[in-house]
């Protein structure tokens, strides 16, 4: 195992998760705070079934794809999800669309499951749990995908699942102790920097699938990262610029 | 159930197909790098740094579009 694929590949599943599972924490908790523990854990540990649901059921199918088809696949997958990621982390860095707010979303799931309580008071319990499966299952997807797109590639599907689960430990960990939104974890710096391992791992897979041989194999990848990097801080640049231009 | 299966569809395409354009741009971009590569002989290096540098200038023009005002780009 090269240390330069394997640390970005665990680091990219350690931030991206701890990014995901505090949004995912925001509404579980929020669900608590107004039906209690019980819906809020039940719909938890249904949304984690499924999810593992979804990795028993892709793991033993990635074993049979051939390598290239993998790694390009992958790679494309990567690309158009990191880039994603880095423009809009780019967007709000430059303040032209505003930053993440876990206080406010806090706030919007739990006055929306209050106006909930008096349209349909029986089924509380039931709208509880689903919005906390919901949660955990939707932004758990992304946890997946990327554990799997980062690991899958090189054989650190198990390096990576315990960055994301590590990630995971620390966010419930904390949560235990804070009992309120996570709302001073720098969601958008790290979001900046997942993308930029995300779009380098995109574009290396990418590139191999193809049959490109980077010159210093796994070492381009600190390259493509610096690359990515200067690129993500020149576009926000150029937009802050442009959006008081244009103000 | 239905609706939580549509949310996950959604949540799936919206994950890589979220901003259209830089989608079809990122495709066209691998597709062009794969095809100049198997069919036209073009170095494998240059397809590299083709793909590596086409990502990066997507990016800042992306990025760049989305924070002008739609009314500059349709002059």
């Amino acid at each position: 195992m090269m240390w330069s694929t394997a640390a970005p590949a665990v680091t990219a599943a350690f931030l991206a998760s701890l990014v995901e599972v505090v949004e995912a924490f925001t509404i579980v908790l929020a669900v608590a705070m107004l039906r209690g523990w019980r819906p809020a854990a039940l719909g938890t540990i249904a949304g984690l079934a499924v999810l593992a649901g979804i990795v028993l059921l892709l793991g033993p199918l990635l074993d049979r794809v051939p390598v290239a088809s993998l790694q390009l696949a992958i790679g494309v997958l990567l690309l158009l999800f990191g880039m994603g990621w880095l423009r809009k982390a780019s967007l709000r860095a430059a303040g032209v669309i505003p930053l993440h707010d876990e206080d406010a979303i806090f706030a919007a799931e739990t006055a929306g499951l209050t106006e909930q309580t008096y349209r349909r008071q029986k089924n509380l319990d039931w709208v509880a749990g689903v919005t906390a499966l919901k949660a955990v299952l939707l932004e758990g997807l992304e946890v997946v995908f990327i554990v799997i797109a980062v690991g899958a590639g090189r054989g650190l599907l198990v390096p990576a699942g315990l960055g994301a689960l590590a990630a995971c430990i620390l966010v419930l960990a904390i949560g235990a102790v804070v009992h309120r939104p996570l709302s001073r974890v720098p969601e958008n710096l790290l979001k900046f920097g997942v993308s930029i391992m995300l779009c380098s791992f995109g574009v290396f897979w990418t590139g191999e699938g193809l049959g490109i041989a980077w010159p210093g194999q796994d070492l381009a990848l600190p390259l493509f990262i610096a690359l990515f990097l200067g690129a993500g801080l020149i576009a926000s640049g150029f937009a802050r610029r442009l959006s008081v231009e244009f103000a | 159930m239905m609706t939580i299966l549509r949310e996950l569809a959604a949540e799936l395409i919206g994950m890589f197909f979220g901003e259209t354009r830089l989608a079809a741009a990122l495709l066209a971009l691998v597709a062009t790098t794969g095809l100049l590569i198997d069919f036209a002989g073009l170095d494998h290096l240059m397809g590299g740094a083709m793909l590596l540098f086409g990502s990066l200038a997507i990016l800042v023009v992306s990025v760049c579009r989305a924070a002008r005002p739609r009314a500059f780009w349709a002059r």
